[in-house]
């Protein structure tokens, strides 16, 4: 009697682990889509016309790419913080690079916006969306961690509130303190609302 | 003397309590209220939507199509395309299409910014602003494909099955051709 509950309660017991086990899985996010996948190399021209690679960024620790916008309010909300985290995270050994992929928005007015809010990291123009596209980027502010094998470790949010004096959980922090770390990304992919990426139909 | 002044005093405690209990923070209870509509005699409220909240309006079709927008102030082509969801509303017997806008501004912006705004749109069907904790919960509540980028709309068909996306700025004649299709009547 005991031995047969016990055969019938085992594979109930393994679903249950397993159910257990997914559910955690997904809500670390270790399911992500994006996770360890790899990505293409690319050249694009910054506001001052210079070329840049991603290859060109392979010694660094880790390759922090941020889609953001001129115009975008939220894109906007985050000028300060990606200058901080610039500031804190470049002597570590983390190379920032931000696209603009939005075809309203002019190289002049992408050299302004960065020069007005002191932007040290290059702002390249994604002309015709065509890295976007490859990446699926879709919003501003958008950011996609990756390891010097260009693998994204970490796709989401810069933390979790437009409102700095709100943020409870700084994403992308915790990203590259993991990885400078040594340990693998706790949370690989997180979500914000932002505004839409207006690419070339 | 001291009788009046405990009766007054009584009145004060009296009226204070009815003014909490009207306007305690009750799950469900609205945001805030204000008068809009045409006649300016329609009360506008803006709930709150949980997560709860959500699941319910997707499941409780009654019949309808369900036509939902997610938009902000903030946001310029939604701004933009906000005419047009207007227009589509008042194109369909509510009993048939229900639409629904959910604002992404901030709960506590729901009477300095989404009120003065639907005012002005004179906006006719139900607005709720999302109020979760993690944001990107609620993005993935409406759709675990969908990145946060507004404005997004999502038509659910009468069984409550999602059955168009679009993540951008949409117009009339495209979001009124998917209504139809969906209806069955080109």
């Amino acid at each position: 009697m005991t031995s047969n509950l016990m055969r019938k309660e085992q594979p109930m017991r393994t679903k249950l682990t397993a159910f257990i086990l997914l559910g955690t899985l997904l809500s670390v996010g270790l399911l992500a889509k994006d996770e360890g996948k790899k990505v293409e190399n690319f050249t694009l021209e910054d506001y001052s016309g210079v070329k840049h690679s991603l290859t060109d960024y392979g010694k660094s620790k880790a390759i922090v790419l941020m889609f953001i916008a001129t115009q975008c309010p939220v894109s906007n909300a985050y000028n300060a913080r990606m200058v901080d985290l610039y500031n804190d995270y470049s002597k570590k050994g983390v190379s920032f690079v931000a696209i603009n992929s939005n075809k309203q928005e002019s190289v002049e007015e992408i050299k302004n916006h960065a020069k007005e809010h002191g932007f040290q990291f290059p702002v390249l123009k994604d002309w015709k969306n065509v890295f976007a596209d490859s990446l699926q980027a879709s919003v501003t502010p958008e950011i996609y961690v990756l390891n010097s094998n260009f693998e994204i470790l970490y796709h989401g949010r810069i933390d979790d509130s437009q409102r700095q004096s709100r943020v409870k959980s700084s994403d992308l922090r915790a990203a590259l303190d993991n990885i400078l770390g040594g340990k693998p990304v706790t949370v690989v992919t997180t979500k914000a609302f932002g505004c839409t990426i207006k690419r070339v139909k | 003397m001291r009788r009046f002044a405990s009766i007054v005093s009584l009145l004060a405690i009296a009226a204070v309590l009815s003014g909490c209990s009207r306007n305690g923070g009750r799950e469900g209870r609205p945001e805030s209220a204000a008068e809009i509509g045409p006649a300016g005699n329609e009360t506008r409220r803006v709930d709150g939507l949980d997560g709860a909240g959500l699941k319910r309006l997707i499941a409780d079709r009654g019949g309808r199509i369900l036509f939902l927008n997610v938009w902000a102030t903030w946001c310029v082509p939604c701004v933009e395309e906000f005419p047009d969801i207007v227009k589509l509303s008042r194109s369909y017997d509510p009993k048939a299409v229900e639409v629904v806008a959910i604002s992404a501004d901030y709960p506590d912006e729901v009477d300095s910014k989404i009120i003065p705004f639907l005012k002005k749109q004179n906006v006719p069907f139900k607005v709720y602003v999302a109020k979760f904790d993690d944001r990107g919960k609620f993005i993935n509540a409406v759709d675990t494909s969908w990145s946060g980028a507004l404005p997004a709309t999502f038509i659910y068909d009468t069984q409550g099955q999602q059955r168009f996306k679009l993540v951008g700025q949409g117009n009339y004649d495209r979001f009124k051709q998917q209504i139809d299709k969906l209806r069955g009547t080109p």
